[in-house]
């Protein structure tokens, strides 16, 4: 649609550029045909044509089209003149020449003296002529408020007329006249200089002006050929400068111009005290800004990205080293199902590079019909609720589209992953409280109830909608105490690979990549900044060991966590993962999907999970959620339940929780023997 | 006649009084509402009687109103909570569990119900009723915050009923499944004791380290924490026995005959000295006078309240008790234990049976070998040392031996006697030996009988009579020495 109109626009552009230069040559050619050949039905003909297409456009032409349509009615009136039949028209020809511009001047060598003598008769019946100069030349006359070019003579229409004389750096002058039949009269403006005025091209346009921080407008415009000798010696055309921007009244002092434009090298200029006193009108060499840009690339493990800055589309990803102006971006990357979004700062030079992973969308249907005090704030809270949000994209309430309407389109067009509906609850009088639900698109929500004049009702959420959680955490294949009087983490149990590189169980270690480390806790720390391996000590030699992830079961029944955005992003982490990893987030789901109770949906998660690990989280733990599930489906399923707890009893080192967490064994012989 | 008891007068003319003033009368819904909050402020205030009364008007005068579910609820956590009479509760849980089960208070409800019906438990069948309510929280209510206590209330009864694997995974789903945040350190500390009751000493420790790392301000983590000291030091380091001299401080002919030791819940350390007939607390390097005076102790045990209770030839004083309780035929008293139902268990040298005193109702006997020494063990049951069969015999909590272990096993050499025996708390027993190759000395045994540790008086360089021992949270050992008057401490 949006294409087809901008077509549209091109062609009819196209077409009145094409049109004016036919009615130029046209112009030209009926001149040439009654000065050089003497065809004087040629050229009336053709001058008919010119004012036939100029003339319903009247006083609104510019004023170089202004001037042909005059000198038109000239030539056709002399034409006209010429012959009897056609001589009535002569007179038409003029009074439509005066009324279009009064101050045009017929062309007294091509006007016959009579018809000159007509001409200046049918002025003077309407206007008064007013001789005018202007002490300093170069401003700008208003003829009763009505800006005009500052000519030597002007006719006015006989009454009364208020011309001003303005001139930057210049206090402006007024002058009132009364004019009358046969009036000529005189208006001599004199102004007084007040300040300093700064003239100054600027290459590239559309550049903004900022004196002293603050903006003064844009340098926009060609520059004429007078501009010609400021270009010329930078190797530029004149029209490849802006038009002259004029500062009007420079204030005594120092001062910082700013030039500031997209995608250029903002330009600063010191001026000194002496350009504003004393006061004169200075003009700069032309100013020109460099190209500014950086480089941006944006990459995905998640297929079906797009990328957009700040609603320009950049294609599909990934995108690699594409110029970008540098400046202030809303990235956006659009998946089939989620997206990310950042405030991203590109800087001139410099490389950019995103690895991006989609988020959540959480779509907000609107707020439901009930009057409260406060709804208006709460309401505005709710609207502003993106703006607090990491961990999920959010895409506000449609103005004036009902909440239910919202809903339903919201789970017809599956262009979110989450919707927010807030519907006030009836107290018996008084509305106290707002209902906020929080729903994926399958219906596992979660229900908080608010009141909205506390200070912030939805600070809760938007905490809970931006904790992280995780799924993997860096191990060293160790099990660790915090012994009192050891002097580090004790080793109660560590891995073949651990005990294959030196590592004693039953000693603590006093040293971490050279530190003392005195706590399992600190020791996490010093994990989680790890990449590859750390060197530990227990007093011999130093041993290292690499840094693994280990998985780990999501926390559940967590007042931190919003359980429905969890498995929002459990969805979109497992459309961009795989093998081990993406099993790992189908455990994860089927547990979030456990607490809501969905143990069919669980069931057909954990059927299709492999973990190849057979200690900590692995199949073990798998087979035993998938028996935990089974029963509490009822007796119907009490066979497959039994057997999934014997498939975790094959796999005796598996845990819960993690890599340190519970035997799966125990729960599963004893869920066992309780089926028997 | 029947007479009420002053703290059941209230509710139950409460209760009387709802079916007069519940006949048809117009709904004031605002009245509710207004008696609701201004029983809130007056409690808030710490105005209880006032609170009361303006709460029991509440449910005289809307006794359907929305708010009459939550005042039964905060009723009943008062007399629990602040009055510290549980059975006045009862009323108002019965009440709300009965008109309001569809209430949102209606879990936290049937929760502290089961809790109460729990704690009035004497024996393992008790705790059916108190089950079935935790059960009604997680089929009822499965999203409700309760749920974790109610899943750490089924884990305690299904241990105290003798199993553990079911507690476990109570215990694991309290915390796993979340819910309550103050439930979760408690589960944590359950599962690890009962990791380390089923022998997975490895996920005990796991459990404890989890605790502190998750909950560590909780009192549980401090708990765990001395727990896994000791734990690592008794079951895994297990240090060789070293005498660090008399105890406190080098002190020495401090005491007038010390014969019997006990440790108070909180660990301090209780002497009976015998020429003083009393027992006396030791806090630090203070030693104070404990309850009443007790010629011809014979055993020395502290309630879980903290009470002393001391069996002498002319029966049990119990320091919160002014009667004497007569124990019948048993002149011989060889040892005793108190077990999580109040029973109190007694070994007699000369009877060839444990005699039960429980709480409520008559005495009764477990058949045993005559036992010479008798210690309580944490997980329930009973040890007791059989001098006649040359065996130690870990008794469950229904006097059957789970463990026997012959004297002398594991060691280089058997004993002949167990003169004392002593526990933890955290599963390690003490046993105060003599005779045979070995001769005197100490043993410290796992919680499967393993020797953890051992060493003879003579290796240690102990001399003089040695009558009693207990165990230190530090993992150090105690003893009692009668002829020199001292305390020594073995580490």
């Amino acid at each position: 649609m949006r294409l087809r109109s901008l077509l549209s626009c091109f062609l009819l552009c196209a077409a009145l550029l094409g049109q004016d230069a036919a009615l130029k040559d046209t112009f030209l050619q009926a001149k040439a045909l009654w000065a050089t050949q003497g065809d004087r039905e040629g050229a009336t003909a053709r001058f008919d044509t010119v004012v036939a297409a100029l003339a319903p456009k009247g006083v609104a032409l510019e004023p170089d089209w202004i001037q042909v349509l005059c000198e038109s009615y000239n030539w056709l009136a002399v034409l006209d003149d010429r012959a009897a039949p056609t001589k009535p028209r002569a007179q038409v020809r003029l009074q439509a020449l005066i009324d279009l511009n009064p101050d045009f001047d017929v062309d007294r060598g091509l006007t016959s003296q009579r018809l000159a003598a007509l001409f200046d008769r049918m002025k003077g019946e309407k206007y008064a002529l007013v001789k005018l100069s202007y002490a300093p030349e170069g401003g700008r006359l208003l003829v009763d408020g009505q800006s005009g070019a500052p000519l030597p003579r002007k006719h006015l229409p006989f009454g009364t007329h208020k011309l001003t004389y303005t001139r930057p750096g210049h206090a402006a002058a007024d002058l009132t006249l009364d004019l009358g039949p046969r009036d000529v009269k005189a208006a001599d403006f004199t102004l007084t200089r007040t300040s300093s005025t700064l003239r100054f091209h600027v290459q590239p346009t559309d550049v903004e002006i900022l004196l002293d921080g603050k903006s003064l407008g844009y340098a926009i415009g060609k520059a004429g050929p007078e501009a010609a000798p400021l270009a010329q010696p930078l190797g530029l055309r004149p029209e490849d400068l802006s038009a002259a921007f004029v500062i009007a009244e420079l204030p005594p002092g120092k001062h910082r111009l700013e030039l500031r434009a997209p995608c250029l090298r903002t330009k600063s200029l010191e001026l000194g005290p002496e350009l504003a006193t004393p006061a004169a009108d200075h003009t700069l060499e032309p100013i020109r800004l460099e190209p500014s840009k950086g480089t941006l690339s944006v990459t995905s493990a998640w297929p079906g990205g797009e990328l957009f800055l700040s609603g320009q589309s950049f294609g599909p990803l990934p995108v690699a080293k594409a110029a970008i102006c540098s400046g202030l971006y809303d990235l956006l990357v659009r998946f089939p199902a989620g997206g990310f979004s950042q405030r991203l700062a590109v800087v001139e030079g410099q490389t950019l590079s995103l690895d991006v992973r989609p988020k959540p969308r959480l779509a907000f249907a609107g707020l439901e019909g009930g009057d409260f005090t406060g709804r208006a704030r709460f309401l505005a809270q709710l609207e502003a609720l993106g703006d607090r949000l990491q961990q999920v994209a959010f895409l506000p309430a449609r103005p004036d589209e009902p909440p239910r309407e919202a809903l339903a389109r919201l789970k017809a067009s599956h262009e979110a992953e989450l919707i927010l509906l807030a519907t006030p609850v009836q107290d018996q009088k008084v509305i106290h409280q707002v209902e906020l639900v929080l729903a994926t698109l399958d219906g596992e929500e979660e229900r908080l109830v608010v009141k909205p004049l506390e200070q912030d009702p939805l600070g809760a959420l938007a905490t809970r909608l931006n904790t992280l959680f995780r799924t993997q955490e860096p191990g060293l294949g160790l099990s660790l105490l915090d012994v009192p009087g050891e002097p580090g983490p004790w080793v109660l149990a560590a891995s073949e690979l651990a005990l294959k590189a030196g590592i004693q169980v039953g000693q603590p270690l006093l040293q971490v990549d050279g530190k003392a480390i005195p706590s399992v806790q600190l020791l996490r720390q010093q994990l989680e900044a790890a990449k590859g391996s750390l060197s530990l000590s227990q007093g011999g030699a130093a041993v290292s060991l690499p840094v693994r992830l280990e998985p780990l079961e999501i926390p559940l029944g967590s007042p931190d966590l919003c359980y429905p955005a969890v498995l929002a992003q459990l969805r979109l982490q497992y459309a961009g993962a795989k093998g081990d990893e993406a099993n790992l987030v189908k455990l994860n789901l089927a547990l979030v999907l456990m607490q809501f109770r969905k143990y069919d949906k669980a069931i057909e998660l954990l059927r299709d999970a492999r973990l190849s690990s057979v200690r900590g989280l692995s199949q073990g733990t798998i087979d035993y959620h998938t028996g935990c599930c089974f029963l509490q489906m009822g007796s119907a399923y009490q066979s497959e339940a039994g057997q999934a707890f014997r498939q975790a009893l094959k796999y005796p080192q598996a845990t819960l929780l993690g890599p340190d967490g519970p035997l799966v064994a125990p729960l599963a012989r004893q869920a066992l023997e309780d089926l028997r | 006649m029947f007479v009420l008891s002053p703290w059941l007068r209230p509710p139950a003319a409460l209760l009387c009084a709802v079916p007069v003033l519940a006949q048809p009368q117009p709904p004031d819904p605002d009245l509710a509402e207004r008696l609701f909050r201004s029983g809130e402020r007056a409690y808030a205030a710490k105005a209880y009687k006032e609170a009361l009364e303006t709460w029991a008007q509440l449910l005289q005068a809307a006794p359907r109103s929305a708010y009459a579910p939550e005042v039964l609820l905060r009723l009943a956590r008062h007399f629990v909570e602040v009055e510290q009479k549980p059975e006045a509760a009862m009323p108002y849980l019965d009440r709300l569990r009965a008109e309001f089960i569809k209430a949102p208070e209606a879990p936290a409800g049937l929760l502290l119900r089961g809790i109460l019906l729990a704690r009035q438990a004497r024996r393992p069948s008790d705790l059916k009723d108190a089950m079935a309510e935790f059960n009604r929280v997680l089929d009822f209510f499965p999203r409700s915050d309760a749920c974790a206590g109610a899943r750490l209330h089924l884990g305690r009864a299904w241990r105290d009923q003798g199993h553990p694997g079911q507690a476990l995974q109570f215990f694991i789903d309290a915390f796993r499944l979340g819910g309550d945040s103050r439930v979760a350190p408690q589960a944590m500390f359950e599962a690890a004791l009962t990791l380390d009751a089923m022998g997975d000493l490895p996920g005990c420790l796991q459990m404890l380290q989890r605790l502190r790392t998750k909950a560590p301000q909780s009192s549980e983590a401090a708990e765990a924490t001395w727990r896994t000291a000791l734990l690592v030091k008794q079951r895994l380091v297990k240090p060789p026995l070293r005498n660090e001299g008399p105890w406190p401080a080098g002190r020495t002919k401090w005491l007038k005959t010390p014969t019997l030791l006990a440790t108070a819940p909180e660990g301090d350390l209780l002497i009976f000295q015998s020429d003083l007939d009393h027992v006396f607390r030791l806090h630090g390097n203070d030693l104070t006078p404990q309850g009443p005076a007790a010629p011809g102790t014979r055993a020395l045990l502290v309630a879980p309240s903290g009470a002393l209770w001391l069996l002498t030839k002319a029966g049990l004083l119990r320091e919160d008790a002014t009667a004497v309780l007569p124990l019948g035929t048993l002149g011989a008293i060889s040892g005793a234990a108190l077990d999580r139902w109040g029973t109190l268990w007694v070994a007699d040298a000369k009877t060839p049976a444990l005699t039960l005193f429980p709480a409520e109702g008559p005495p009764r006997t477990v058949a045993s070998p005559t036992a010479s020494a008798l210690a309580a063990l944490p997980a329930g049951g009973v040890l007791i040392a059989a001098d006649g069969d040359r065996k130690l015999l870990f008794l469950d909590a229904d006097g059957q031996p789970r463990t026997i272990v012959p004297y002398g096993q594991g060691l280089p050499a058997a004993f002949r006697t167990v003169t004392a025996l002593a526990s933890d708390g955290a599963g390690q027993v003490a046993a105060l030996v003599d005779g045979g190759d070995f001769g005197e000395g100490v043993v410290i045994f796992g919680p499967d009988g393993a020797v953890l540790r051992q060493a003879t008086f003579k290796a240690l360089g102990v001399s003089g009579r040695i009558t009693s021992l207990a165990l230190d949270r530090s993992g150090g050992l105690i003893l009692c020495d009668r002829r020199n008057d001292l305390l020594l401490r073995l580490n």
